[in-house]
């Protein structure tokens, strides 16, 4: 029919420009997502953050390979694993999750332990408490009413969190302290919470505390490693895991690394005293 | 009008022009019948709701009742015993809306171009602009409805029903939303067209005047159904039954008795009001049987006060002046019959006559009932229509 | 900026406006032209997701395409991955809790040509077809392109869906809302504060877009 569309009155720039960015969008995405694929992905606790990032920077430069890092609380990555999940390596930071896992047949073997981790008190510049790893000024802060919000890591599915559960307990302060308690996903996010001045403190990961952009936003102490159960990081290979994984895997328990690991304050298999 | 059996064989009874029979009891009640043949305009009157736009869009084959039949020149458009429905878009029915629903994206070209998919790509602009140089457009094609008036939309729709080279023409009351000087020129111009129409015509409209004035054939119809069908003229002085009577706007409805039936050439009398009436023979009613009765306003003459009337002395009336309003050139009266206000005549003279006759309520008058212009129908409970 | 999670999120959006744009007409041209029983029940489903909190979704969405399911199983003997933590995953979740966004403006904008035209057009021998490309469309677009708008911005801020099924893989289903999340929990201000910036941006030109055409919209039937 030779009857004109009547869109002349339509902008047909804007339309035009709309669907040539949804194509361009399309065809980019594509592209990205082709050479992505290759990458095997590699699951890390959260604790993790910055030394595991080292780490892979170390391989990559010795061997050239790359690999994908994803960081979350072990126990979210245990779900998904169980879900189907397409990881190929998972570090947790407790090895119970990993030793569920190869109980359950998702795992190629039941992996390697990496690393012992260790518990700090940390509280940003400027907060009412002081970072005392007997916890001492945090009970004379719950009695004064100094503190107004705590973060740890959730106890649920973060290894980090059960063990600054377990040393509040042991300090007497798990009930008193209940209802000023504010819970991280995991514990970068804990250490996020307890170091952005929105909460007056918390108890994170040593390996976070210790890194560079977290340690100038405040103070932090050990706290006692016998309040609470050891963190025994335990490293596994997952059914699909392909050859830059395995070589990870390898990487990982090599000097170079163990060495990264040490800086981030880790405790190294073998090393433990 | 041209009509045979359905030579396939088809119960409907398909014809040359237009034949429409309806029946549907819910969700809108039809039961409407009525034929157009080509070249002829068949008017669709009645109060709002009565149907006639359903029935329009029926034909067009918008609106799909449960039973009927709907055919054109042999062809079936709908059969419902048959199992026959052929959608809107594949029927060859030019519509005219109430609302013009002309495209409003598109110029009065390109609205009437939409309607020329039957011809070639390079026919198509010609066409269209003779159609608009035939509803008087030329000049007006690149302009768009909402550029345009009322009376041009109007064309516009028109020249795009037209475009179509219909078999039928449907107009959906399209004088109704137009100024009434704008009317008078379409009813002209449509008039003049209807010439060179070859095809049946159907326009719906509440305006019996202007069905009269532009129509060959009325169909009256009030809650879906047909109450009568025929000349203009002769449902309006000839209404079947009292409803039909009171839709045409007959005020002057009264009961009466036949009396006898006078052998032809004579009269039949009617007792009323205490006397006696010749109306028109029609002995359809026998003796002694009640009828209603109307005369239409025409048919009734004034006694001048001046002088004596020749040939007004049928049925003379008395009464008294009830009623007399000047509406313009014209003065519309009331009579009641001997002085009683429950009988009341209604009629109308130009104003000067009234001017003359001194006319004015509290005044008596007389007026005379044409034996023609009596028309006998069934009395008030009578179901059954005399046609 | 990671500008893998960048055109990850572009992607997503395009494709799942490229998705909705036939499913969004056809529903959309139903709803407006249509009465049926459980038409009102069926407007209601189609609202669900604007009221239905993400993670709800998401939870049915792991439950009915999870790796335990019937549906994941299939999908999964199929293409050799699972469903969840894919793009793939992704997309259709994208695309189910769009429609909305998809099919509410454009049934509004079917809604507004007056029904007259519609059978005008049908009258003028154009089959449902013709009247659907020469006239619905041209006289609807404003709200098609409203709704193709709304649905690519919303795909792109998406969080909790994409957090609950996709698992943030980098290159697969971190998207840049997800990158956002990750980058504040790793301390990274900048790059956080990057991507948001730009997100902002893109939902400041879709909301000025989309009014501007509705504007639009009111002047073309006027």
């Amino acid at each position: 029919m030779g009857v004109r569309f009547g869109w002349s009155q339509a902008p047909r720039r804007s339309i035009r420009a709309f669907a040539f960015g949804i194509m361009l969008a399309a065809t980019a995405g594509w592209a990205a997502g082709a050479v992505a694929e290759e990458l095997p992905t590699i699951a890390g606790a959260a604790d993790l953050q910055f030394a595991l990032t080292d780490v892979a920077k170390a391989f990559e430069a010795e061997t050239g390979l790359e690999v994908k890092l994803a960081f979350g609380s072990s126990g979210n990555f245990a779900r998904q694993i169980r879900q189907g999940a397409p990881f190929e390596m998972y570090l947790s930071a407790d090895e119970n999750y990993v030793l569920e896992l190869n109980k359950d047949g998702f795992t190629r073997d039941d992996g390697a332990l990496y690393a012992v981790g260790r518990i700090v008190i940390i509280v940003p510049h400027g907060s009412p408490l002081e970072s005392d790893g007997t916890l001492g000024d945090l009970r004379a802060a719950l009695e004064d009413g100094r503190v107004q919000k705590f973060a740890i890591a959730n106890p649920e599915h973060a290894p980090y969190g059960r063990r600054a559960e377990e040393a509040l307990r042991h300090a007497g302060l798990r009930e008193a302290i209940q209802d000023r308690l504010v819970l991280g996903e995991n514990v970068s996010q804990a250490a996020q919470f307890a170091t952005s001045g929105s909460t007056d403190g918390g108890i994170i990961a040593y390996s976070l505390a210790l890194s560079p952009k977290v340690s100038v936003l405040g103070t932090f102490e050990l706290i006692p490693e016998e309040w609470h159960a050891p963190l025994r990081q335990r490293m596994v290979l997952l059914e699909n895991a392909g050859n830059t994984a395995e070589r990870f895997f390898a990487f990982v328990q090599e000097p170079e690394a163990r060495s990264v690991m040490r800086r981030y304050g880790f405790v190294l298999p073998g090393e433990e005293s | 009008m041209d009509c045979r059996g359905g030579s396939d064989g088809s119960s409907a009874k398909v014809c040359r022009g237009l034949s429409v029979r309806l029946v549907q009891g819910t969700p809108i009640p039809l039961v409407a019948t009525f034929a157009c043949a080509p070249g002829e305009m068949l008017a669709l009157v009645g109060p709002s709701g009565s149907g006639k736009s359903t029935i329009l869009r029926t034909i067009a084959g918008l609106y799909r009742p449960k039973n009927g039949s709907v055919g054109v020149d042999r062809e079936a458009w709908f059969d419902s015993e048959a199992g026959v429905w052929v959608p809107a878009h594949r029927r060859r029915a030019g519509l005219v809306f109430q609302s013009y629903a002309l495209f409003p994206h598109l110029t009065a070209l390109d609205n009437v171009t939409a309607a020329l998919g039957h011809l070639s790509r390079g026919e198509r602009r010609a066409r269209a602009g003779q159609l608009l140089e035939l509803v008087h457009l030329a000049g007006l094609e690149g302009r768009r409805p909402a550029e345009l008036s009322g009376g041009q939309q109007q064309r516009v729709a028109v020249a795009r029903a037209l475009g179509r080279e219909p078999k039928v023409l449907l107009l959906d009351e399209p004088f109704s939303a137009v100024d009434k000087a704008t009317r008078q020129k379409l009813y002209r111009e449509l008039a003049a067209m209807r010439q060179r129409l070859s095809m049946p015509v159907v326009l719906v409209t509440h305006d019996l005047d202007e069905a009269l004035m532009l129509a060959d054939r009325l169909s009256l119809l009030h809650h879906g159904r047909t109450l009568q069908d025929g000349s203009p003229l002769q449902v309006m002085q000839q209404p079947a039954t009292l409803e039909a009577a009171r839709l045409v706007g007959q005020r002057n409805l009264f009961d009466a008795i036949v009396l006898e039936h006078q052998a032809p050439p004579g009269f039949t009398l009617l007792r009323w009001c205490g006397r006696v009436l010749e109306a028109d023979r029609n002995p359809v009613y026998p003796a002694g049987a009640s009828v209603s009765w109307m005369i239409p306003s025409s048919h009734l003459v004034l006694h001048r006060r001046d002088r004596p009337s020749r040939g007004e002395h049928e049925n003379p009336v008395p009464g008294v002046i009830t009623e007399c309003l000047a509406l313009g050139e014209t003065t519309s009266c009331a009579l009641a019959v001997d002085g009683r206000a429950e009988l009341s005549l209604a009629f109308s003279v130009p104003s000067h006559v009234a001017a003359r006759n001194r006319l004015a309520v509290g005044e008596t008058a007389t007026v005379s009932l044409l034996a023609s212009g009596i028309h006998l129908m069934p009395p008030e409970d009578s179901s059954r229509p005399v046609g | 900026m990671d500008w893998t999670a960048l055109r990850l999120s572009l992607q997503l959006g395009a494709l799942t406006v490229l998705l909705l744009l036939p499913i969004g007409i056809w529903a959309g041209r139903r709803l407006a032209y249509r009465d049926f029983p459980g038409k009102v029940v069926t407007e209601a489903l189609v609202a669900l997701p604007l009221v239905l909190p993400p993670t709800v979704f998401g939870y049915y969405l792991l439950v009915g395409f999870g790796a335990a399911s019937p549906i994941g199983q299939v999908w999964q003997s199929l293409f050799d991955r699972p469903l969840v933590f894919t793009f793939e995953g992704l997309l259709v979740a994208s695309v189910i809790f769009n429609l909305p966004f998809a099919i509410q403006p454009m049934q509004r904008g079917f809604e507004a040509i007056p029904r007259e035209v519609r059978e005008a057009a049908a009258c003028c021998g154009m089959s449902p077809w013709r009247a659907l490309m020469r006239i619905e469309l041209p006289l609807a677009w404003p709200s098609i392109l409203t709704a193709m708008v709304l649905s690519f911005a919303h795909t792109l801020g998406e969080f909790g869906i994409v957090l609950m099924v996709g698992g943030s893989i980098p290159g697969e289903t971190k998207t840049i809302a997800i990158a956002i999340y990750d980058r504040v929990q790793a301390f990274d201000d900048m790059a956080a504060a990057q991507m948001s910036a730009l997100l902002l941006a893109i939902s400041l030109a879709t909301i000025a877009l989309t009014y501007g055409l509705s504007r639009r919209v009111g002047r073309q039937l006027g």
